[in-house]
């Protein structure tokens, strides 16, 4: 987020700590990403996540509300979200039916910082939802925790704070 | 139809024993009323006093119409002050919540302490002698209530009283209180979902007949868990608390509280949730604690009941598992719905942790049961604007209610007399003169 960016070391953003083409690979990757969620294609989605332990975590009322003492609009590791996209795809969860049509744009996507394998990368996003004669704009910031793979990115964790995160909001009923 | 209803204000008419007119549902001019004569009468939850502890700590909060300021004053005490200028009506206070000692106006600089009292007038010699700033206090609400921590408001100054406004609801309040080994909760300041739907405030409330369509596909989920006995839908894997056939009851009091009572239900799982605790070193402290303070058969039926009483204390507050639920009707077809989760006093914070989790898992905007309540409650806000058959039917379970000792009336969990409660409460505040 935009925090996230004006704290990083001035290097990452004057040169840039990845290369032209990384940074290519890695926006196209975002893009991707964000498509499956915009067309719920969520067991692609899911794809997206690398194995072991994951994070998938939507803070509450504050952009660093820690979890353990605070409340989160989604908070989970594997099993937490393997359930939640059991519900997204279940027909009988009638919130998600019909389905909201969506179009987002990614844009703003800096890398934080490197180490090894693994990137700390910061984007934004523009979200439109049209659901039931209903248009909603959603706004927020993403930080994810990405390992390069030589077979492409992998989503170790994400953290997506909402611009209204503290404001009363309606049904969020797909992926963000 | 609806308006000629609506303008002769027979509210009478419109809510029937075992039916009411959807116009209630829908008309402005009949919420407007509801403001007037419900929100703006009765008494109505306010906060609970642990979200400002401290001298200075203050709160914005919705009464009806009214914005008001709950402050800590010096002495302790908890004010709810009417967030306006005597001078020329500006909100004193923009900020959700925080800390300050005086409340100051950016209009013309008027200021307020935490008592409301008017501490500072720019140039007060031009109004002359006989202004007394005493006077021009910033108003306040004229009665409050606190039992166990809940704070209530009412914002006429003669009517029921807490207590009998209160009545038997009292044992269930105990319930979540009393789950805690010291007897203490603390609703964490700016720790609350804030959620809203496109329809009328008195949709969401006590149903058990419900969940097994609403919520099917948590159902189908949550049974496939191996523990469960701490979620929104209880112990699946032992029973189906909203079987008719289960000790569940739909109950309802006086004053239009109701809720759907677990209790006798519950009761008998007290032992398998002892066990699901003292797997981690912090529930069989608690656990311990818990037998400490209250003695082992209390403690077994509040641990077995969860410190859930699902209680709804007409007209906004609803008391439902991990959290305190505020009703804020925006208009006749927008509610927003602010759920607080309840953290224990004097526990590990590995089970307050747990309480998030669970609460994650079932409530909020992005969580597995509020958003199809939400969505059920928007298809409901339009199907009702169809209204050449203006009734909605309460009458389920009417033939098999039974009044019980306490004043209160039960029946089997998917009976309607919850809804019937709360509108014969909507009725007799909706025509009282």
């Amino acid at each position: 987020m935009a925090k996230q960016i004006v704290n990083a070391a001035p290097a990452a953003l004057a040169g840039g700590i990845l290369d032209i083409e990384t940074q290519l690979r890695l926006e196209r990757f975002l893009a991707y990403e964000a498509a499956l969620m915009d067309e719920h294609q969520y067991d692609r989605w899911m794809t997206l996540w690398a194995d072991g332990e994951i994070t998938y975590w939507v803070p509450c009322n504050d952009d660093d509300q820690d979890p353990d003492t605070g409340i989160a609009i989604i908070y989970d590791d594997r099993s937490r979200l393997g359930e939640r996209v059991m519900r997204l795809k279940d027909k009988t969860a009638h919130a998600y039916r019909p389905l909201a049509r969506l179009t987002r744009a990614v844009s703003g996507v800096v890398p934080l910082s490197a180490e090894g394998d693994e990137l700390e990368v910061a984007s934004t996003f523009v979200l439109g939802e049209i659901r039931v004669g209903v248009q909603n704009i959603w706004f927020g910031k993403c930080v994810y925790r990405l390992r390069n793979d030589p077979e492409g990115f992998r989503i170790r964790s994400k953290k997506v704070m909402l611009l209204n995160n503290d404001e009363a909001m309606p049904n969020l009923t797909f992926l963000v | 139809m609806t308006t000629l209803i609506a303008s002769s204000r027979d509210y009478g008419a419109l809510v029937q024993e075992d039916r009411v007119h959807s116009s209630i549902f829908t008309d402005e001019q009949i919420f407007q009323d509801e403001m007037e004569r419900i929100f703006h009468r009765s008494w109505l939850f306010a906060l609970h006093e642990s979200e400002i502890p401290r001298f200075g700590d203050f709160k914005l909060i919705q009464l009806g119409r009214y914005p008001v300021i709950a402050t800590r004053d010096e002495d302790g005490e908890v004010r709810l002050l009417i967030n306006r200028c005597r001078h020329r009506g500006a909100q004193v206070c923009e900020a959700s919540r925080g800390n300050a000692k005086r409340f100051q106006c950016w209009y013309h600089g008027w200021t307020y302490d935490t008592k409301g009292d008017l501490v500072g007038v720019t140039g007060q010699e031009a109004y002359g002698d006989e202004f007394k700033p005493e006077e021009n206090a910033l108003t306040r609400v004229p009665r409050i209530g606190n039992y166990r921590g809940f704070v209530f408001a009412s914002l006429a100054r003669e009517g029921m009283s807490f207590d009998e406004y209160l009545g038997p609801t009292k044992p269930l309040i105990d319930m979540i209180v009393d789950s805690s080994p010291t007897g203490e909760l603390e609703v964490r300041p700016g720790v609350v979902n804030k959620t809203m739907y496109r329809g009328n405030w008195k949709q969401i409330g006590m149903d058990g007949y419900h969940p097994h369509y609403v919520h099917m596909s948590v159902f189908k989920i949550f049974s496939k868990r191996e523990s469960t006995t701490g979620s929104a839908v209880g112990a699946l894997q032992l029973e189906d608390p909203f079987d008719d056939s289960s000790q569940s009851r739909t109950r309802g009091f006086p004053n239009g509280h109701a809720c759907l009572d677990f209790r006798e239900q519950r009761r008998p799982h007290a032992a398998k949730a002892i066990e699901e605790l003292e797997r981690s070193e912090e529930g069989r402290q608690y656990v311990a604690d818990m037998i400490a303070a209250y003695g082992r058969e209390r403690a077994e039926e509040l641990i077995a009941w969860h410190g859930d009483p699902h209680l709804g204390m007409f007209p906004n507050l609803q008391l439902i598992h991990d959290h305190i639920r505020v009703v804020v009707p925006i208009s006749p077809d927008k509610t927003e719905v602010l759920m607080y989760p309840v953290f224990l006093k004097g526990v590990a914070p590995g089970i307050n942790a747990k309480r998030l989790r669970a609460h994650e898992a079932f409530y909020g905007p992005a969580a597995a049961g509020s958003p199809d309540d939400a969505e059920i409650f928007e298809r409901t806000q339009r199907g009702l604007l169809g209204d050449a058959d203006p009734w909605i039917l309460l009458s389920r379970g009417t033939g098999r209610e039974q009044v019980d000792a306490d004043g209160s009336v039960a029946a089997c969990i998917s009976d309607e007399i919850t809804q019937r409660a709360q509108m014969q409460e909507w009725k007799r505040l909706m025509t009282a003169r």
